[in-house]
């Protein structure tokens, strides 16, 4: 047997607390070892063909590189063994900058703990044995979770291609909380007029099926070939035959809160949620529905014209073969009346969300674009904008940056000049972050052009006075006190995840941090895929982000799943579990442990029936090897006998 | 003037450092927002509103702080406190400033506060509640103005708003060690 030690210095990352050259010394006192270095770049192009000339010249058979995580460069020391002409798997990684150096300060006992990993790592590689993937089909057709402007633009993208794609959304209808915009920053765009085309243009694409009123209900199976239970809810409405004449909404009797209005004015218990919706398909609420609560009243159905009610209709369930899957669930504001009682809490009418506001400033919202304020419908002169609600606030929980308040509140200072000529506006702003291409100059511009006054500092309180309302805050530039008599006040809400983000993230069994925004599996160098091979992200459930950063990760995500479907098959781990059959007792608790269904019954020429593993569905996640009472299921490359050898080592 | 910031003025560092360390705040994590300013039922008098007061220490003006109007005067109501969004205790943060410019025997212009304070804390330290009688009988000896509202007596004897006698507690010596701790073991 042939060992050979490479010790990295990642220029001081390793060497400022790691002594390499005592751990190369301790590596050639080992049994075996008949070379090791120390490289000060291993990863780089010299450091790697120094790896492939001591296997060449030396002969080495095995190899450990004692470096940085597996997770950063585990794929580039496989290849690189791989080109020198060993096996690639004859390669182990031990990590001795994140689990050692960047965590320890004393020298000495850094180099210690770097030389018992460097010769764990040793242990286990001598008990190595050649592996060999396999390549499994994948399933050339997307899943794309969300149709909001990123689920929609990487749908597109992905169809575009030439890839079926299926658009599974929630709601009623596409578009998202984009839809519900009245303009868009820094080009004052009017939202939905670039919007709309995108979404008739998802509905029309050949390659794209949308699936509305539907959620993700279970997952199963792993990249290339997911398996989907979709739950398509029932509305109660069919629709095929639905035309969208509204003549139901406009009849029926039972009032219901108006979702896509954030609860500006009011909807119908059977409604299209706006009139740019697609599908235009009405949908009928069971819980607002006056025959689902007092069982009297199908009014809807007796005056639509094209029959298309059916209160018989119920929820069912679809299951489809994906290859890959886009998340892009977004996001919902921060629901701010908990956490803020010192801005009345919800209790004063007029103190407004921005989304509520944007409502009232859109031409398709419950006035036609003319802004009323909600306690008297009088037009208002005063409006107050405060920034960083439930943002940036570690007293209630959300230290977080919403990165797009100080826009958007710039755009509503603007629009509320345009809308309202002797208006005044207040902002009040902590750090105006606008570092986006043009957004400097635009909240400049609501400033200069359009009179809003800024005022440095944080809102403490606003109380009611003579059907007014008083903002007290603070302006810290003159370090004063400030009182504004106001007529409106519109809160900057923060980001929070989509209801049910957490439980999405279970299901499709990727990571998400505490605020429920899902995990990209690396902050600069992976940022659109997960942890779980084939599940990608759009916008904003991964964390706050404006449109063009949204579109952007779409398009990436995309790109990415083009990626990987354009090839016919995967290469699998051969890292994959391998049942001793001689010794299998046919019980089966691996089979029922398994999250794969990568277990199968085989017969032995003898009659037995023992336990097979499916190399193509087998994941490596090595619960079976638990599972398993006579322990003869192991995992290739992580055999009991690997892991006892490293722990002896270790103990030794 | 430019200001001088903490690294240049000679132990600026230590004494924001010595009040983050009795007091448990985070001076460093505030960051300006002003919203213990806005509702700060003080700042009327204040020289410095509080986030000005957080701003100076950050940038180690501590002869600026403890000789401040707010330094001596703030009541410790709280607002300040209640509202901070990094959970800072403002009000602790005054509160220590006003005890080490005490320690340093700064007496500042607000001489009578100042003794008020004082007088209240050494009653409090000694009897282990108020005794109004000493407490006023003190003050106005030190303050040189000894038949101050001395009219008023009979009437407030009368009603029994004080005593003569100092009140009796149980566990006075509880009381003792709340000052000790606080005071970090000195006087």
């Amino acid at each position: 047997m042939r060992i050979g030690v490479f010790v990295c210095e990642c220029g001081t990352n390793i060497a400022a607390t790691v002594s390499t050259g005592k751990v190369v010394d301790a590596a050639l006192s080992m049994r075996d070892v008949l070379h090791a270095e120390s490289i000060q770049y291993t990863c780089s192009d010299p450091g790697q063909r120094a790896v492939i000339d001591a296997i060449q010249k030396k002969g080495l058979t095995r190899v450990v590189i004692a470096s940085c995580s597996p997770r950063m460069h585990e794929n580039t020391f496989r290849r690189t063994v791989g080109r020198a002409g060993l096996n690639a798997y004859m390669m182990e990684m031990v990590n001795i900058r994140e689990h050692c150096s960047w965590i320890h300060s004393d020298i000495d006992e850094a180099t210690d703990k770097a030389i018992d990993l460097m010769q764990k790592g040793v242990a286990r590689v001598r008990r190595q044995v050649p592996l060999h993937s396999t390549t499994v089909p994948v399933t050339k057709r997307v899943l794309v979770v969300g149709g909001g402007v990123a689920g929609i633009q990487a749908a597109l993208d992905i169809a575009d291609a030439g890839l079926p794609v299926t658009l599974v959304e929630r709601g009623p209808s596409i578009g998202g909380n984009m839809a519900r915009l009245d303009k868009t920053f820094p080009t004052l765009d009017c939202s939905s007029c670039i919007l709309t085309p995108r979404m008739v243009e998802a509905a029309q694409h050949e390659n794209i099926e949308l699936m509305v009123s539907s959620e993700v209900e279970q997952v199963r199976g792993y990249i290339g070939n997911f398996d989907v239970d979709i739950r398509r809810k029932a509305t109660c409405v069919d629709a095929e035959k639905c035309t969208g004449c509204m003549i139901c909404q406009e009849k029926c009797p039972g009032k219901a809160p108006d979702e896509f209005n954030a609860g500006v004015g009011q909807s119908k218990a059977i409604s299209i949620p706006f009139p740019q919706a697609v599908p235009l398909v009405a949908a009928l609420r069971k819980e607002h529905c006056r025959l689902f609560i007092k069982g009297k009243c199908s009014v809807c159905k007796k005056v639509c014209p094209a029959d298309a009610i059916d209160y018989e209709q119920e929820d069912r369930i679809e299951t489809e073969k994906f290859g890959a899957i886009v998340v892009a669930t977004g996001y919902e504001l921060f629901d701010w009346r908990e956490s803020y009682p010192d801005y009345g809490g919800g209790q004063y009418p007029d103190v407004v969300t921005a989304l509520q506001y944007e409502r009232m400033l859109s031409a398709s919202g419950p006035n036609g674009g003319h802004v009323q304020r909600p306690s008297d419908g009088k037009e208002p002169k005063n409006v107050v904008f405060i920034s960083c609600v439930g943002s940036r606030d570690e007293s209630v929980g959300r230290p977080l940056c919403c990165s797009v308040g100080c826009m958007y509140i710039a755009k509503q200072a603007i629009l509320t000049k345009e809308h309202i000529p002797d208006s005044q506006s207040y902002v009040f702003y902590i750090d105006i972050r606008a570092g986006g291409k043009g957004y400097e100059e635009f909240t400049r511009r609501a400033q200069r052009d359009f009179g809003a006054i800024y005022l440095r500092g944080r809102v403490g309180k606003i109380y009611p006075s003579n059907g007014n309302l008083v903002v007290m805050g603070t302006d810290t530039l003159s370090a004063e006190q400030v009182e504004i008599d106001a007529d409106l006040v519109v809160l900057a809400t923060g980001f929070a995840a989509a209801e049910g983000a957490g439980e999405l993230a279970r299901k499709l069994n990727i990571s998400y941090d505490q605020y429920e925004f899902f995990s990209e599996s690396h902050p600069k160098l992976r940022p659109v895929e997960t942890t779980t091979g084939g599940v990608f992200l759009a916008g904003a459930c991964q964390g706050p982000k404006d449109i063009p950063d949204t579109v952007a990760q779409a398009s990436a995500s995309a790109a990415k799943v083009i990626g990987l479907l354009s090839r016919g098959e995967l290469e699998t781990s051969p890292m994959v579990a391998a049942v001793n059959q001689m010794r299998c007792t046919g019980c089966f608790k691996c089979r029922d442990v398994c999250p794969y269904g990568a277990i199968e019954a085989v017969e032995l020429r003898d009659g037995r029936e023992v336990a097979n593993v499916i190399d193509s569905l087998c994941q490596g996640c090595g619960v079976c090897n638990v599972a398993c009472p006579p322990a003869v299921i192991s995992l290739k490359g992580y055999t009991d006998g690997q892991l006892i050898a490293e722990t002896m080592e270790l103990l030794r | 003037m430019a200001i001088r910031v903490s690294s240049t003025v000679p132990g600026g560092a230590d004494v924001v450092a010595d009040i983050e360390r009795r007091s448990g705040e985070r001076v460093s994590a505030c960051y300006q927002c002003g919203r213990c300013t806005s509702t700060c039922t003080g700042a009327f008098a204040f020289d410095y509103p509080p986030h000005r007061i957080m701003r100076m220490l950050q940038l180690g003006q501590v002869d600026e702080v403890l000789n401040s109007r707010t330094a001596q005067i703030c009541y410790d109501c709280m607002t300040c406190s209640t509202r901070c969004p990094m959970n800072i205790d403002v009000a602790n943060v005054i509160e220590h400033a006003k005890m080490i410019a005490d320690e340093r025997g700064i007496e500042g212009d607000e001489k009578e506060i100042r003794l008020f304070r004082l007088a209240f804390l050494k009653n409090v330290r000694r009897h282990g509640r108020l005794h109004e009688a000493r407490l006023l009988t003190w003050i106005n000896f030190r303050s040189f103005r000894p038949f101050n509202d001395l009219s008023l007596v009979p009437l407030i004897l009368r009603r029994k708003k004080i005593h003569i006698v100092p009140p009796r507690i149980k566990n006075r010596q509880e009381v003792h060690r709340i000052f000790r701790e606080i005071n970090g073991g000195d006087k």
